[in-house]
């Protein structure tokens, strides 16, 4: 898995940005915030937020209303809506560009493009400075159809091309992971069992999440096993970690003037 | 002011280590922007920056540079008073925000015969009196204890630059001022408030000069210019003055 580029804090009018580009999906995020709420929309003791997702083409259908609706509720449980009532948080996803095979995988193409969507989200959330409960990372898991489980892996967060080719796709799984490991979204789609399921979570979770257990299992399988070797390098990616990349390179920005001479 | 560097992410609890202890009478803990208190005695942080603490005001703090002003008890601000009701003014101090109250009496000399006339829209330099998320926040342009303006009120000519939020936070730093201001200050005279929530109020006398410097101002915050930078920057500007 390759970790995704981004760059934060690039629109000037926007309370915060983020573009985020993974796997040859592109989207711009701004998030303006805390603001003044429409007095419908008001609530009295937490703040309102407000998602909407821009197609790349076209104007916004059901199927944006949908990623806006679980977008929302996600990110619902990690703004700290409570320390800033009354207000408004409005988070604007631009979808900018998608990969030339996104349509034929023949997948659900909302649950494909979610995970970047609510990285992007995230990304601009700590961009505008807006409180937050805890951190976000989520991934995408799909499981070819085969005959034997074991003959051909759950794909991690693949890529269009690598759905493509491992058509047809029996199932595919979107999880979102809080900082502390509790899971906050789960969209599956397609027909699988309770232990597919479980296999797929418990990947999720190590690519997510897994600091310490996962640096160990990374050591032992070095040791040997090579048909691990896959996922020994999925989980050498972990997204904690790129996350904290992603926030050392902000500060590193904003505190540059106190080095320089 | 003893600083170290610790990267925080949202949801980090703040190690016990990481934080300073009171020293004399200064035994509470104060802490500033994006840090949250879970009684009994869990601190975690709510935003990405790096944390900040000062040992001699036993407080800590993230600092973070983007985002929107948030109005803070004590900061000095420039807000916008656009439109008066009853017996305050309404002033904005970021855009699209709910407005601020300025009291017609909160100013310098003013009393119910003789109120200040603000014209719409006209800048004024006061201090976030008190600020809480379940009222408006309210602002004053005089220090409570001796009913002295102390340098606030209404700023006339000159105009309004935008800054960054660092960039107003290290102006207005206890060390005080940038080099570049230092510099050109010796060679023409101008003068320049600051306003925590991202507004630097510069006025120079003539238009060319308040330009010039406010440009400065603005080319200091987005090169991240340290010292030496500025006083090239302020030689440069000074040419065209």
């Amino acid at each position: 898995m390759v970790a995704p580029a981004v760059t934060l804090t690039h629109l000037n009018r926007a309370d915060g940005s983020a573009t985020y580009t993974h796997n040859d999906y592109s989207i711009i995020g701004a998030v303006n915030g805390p603001i003044e709420v429409q007095r419908r929309d008001e609530l009295p003791e937490e703040a309102a937020i407000e998602v909407n997702v821009r197609p790349a083409m076209g104007v916004s259908t059901p199927r944006e209303r949908h990623l806006e609706t679980l977008i929302h509720s996600t990110l619902r449980s990690i703004i700290l809506t409570r320390l800033i009532p009354r207000t408004l948080v409005q988070i604007t996803l631009q979808v900018r560009s998608l990969p030339e095979e996104d349509a034929s995988a023949g997948v659900n193409t909302s649950l494909t493009l979610l995970p970047h969507l609510l990285h992007t989200a995230f990304l601009a959330l700590l961009s505008a400075s807006i409180p937050l409960l805890t951190t976000l990372t989520s991934v995408l898991i799909a499981i070819p159809s085969s005959p034997t489980t074991n003959a051909f892996p759950p794909l991690l967060s693949p890529t269009a091309i690598e759905l493509l080719r491992a058509k047809p796709i029996r199932s595919i799984h979107v999880f979102a992971f809080a900082g502390d490991g509790k899971l906050l979204l789960n969209e599956s789609d397609g027909k699988f069992s309770y232990e597919e399921w479980s296999e797929a979570c418990q990947m999720a979770e190590d690519v997510c999440c897994g600091e310490d257990e996962e640096e160990e299992g990374g050591v032992k399988l070095d040791d040997g096993e090579g048909a691990m070797d896959v996922d020994a390098q999925a989980q050498g990616e972990n997204l904690e970690k790129w996350l904290r990349s992603v926030v050392m390179r902000k500060v590193e920005g904003e505190q540059r003037w106190k080095s320089a001479t | 002011m003893a600083t170290s560097l610790t990267l925080v992410l949202p949801g980090d609890v703040i190690a016990k280590s990481a934080l300073p202890t009171g020293t004399g009478k200064k035994k509470t803990l104060t802490l500033g922007p994006g840090l949250r208190h879970t009684p009994p005695d869990t601190v975690t942080a709510t935003i990405a920056g790096a944390l900040v603490t000062d040992n001699k005001k036993n407080a800590a703090s993230i600092e973070y540079n983007t985002g929107r002003y948030l109005p803070f008890a004590g900061d000095l601000v420039i807000a916008t008073a656009n439109g008066s009701a009853a017996e305050n003014f309404n002033c904005l101090l970021t855009p699209n925000t709910p407005s601020a109250t300025l009291p017609h009496l909160a100013f310098e000399g003013a009393t119910k015969k003789t109120r200040p006339q603000l014209p719409p829209n006209s800048l004024v330099y006061c201090r976030v009196a008190s600020a809480g998320k379940d009222l408006p926040s309210e602002l004053t342009c005089v220090d409570p204890s001796t009913g002295k303006g102390e340098g606030l009120g209404l700023l006339k000519g000159g105009m309004p630059f935008k800054i960054s939020l660092g960039m107003a936070r290290r102006m207005l730093a206890a060390k005080g001022g940038i080099p570049l201001l230092e510099t050109m200050g010796a060679k023409v005279g101008f003068e320049v408030t600051v306003g925590r929530n991202g507004l630097v109020h510069v006025d120079g006398g003539n238009v060319k000069t308040t330009l010039a410097i406010g440009q400065a101002i603005q080319e200091v915050d987005i090169g991240a210019l340290g010292d030496e930078g500025q006083r090239k920057l302020a030689a440069a500007t000074l040419k065209h003055i």
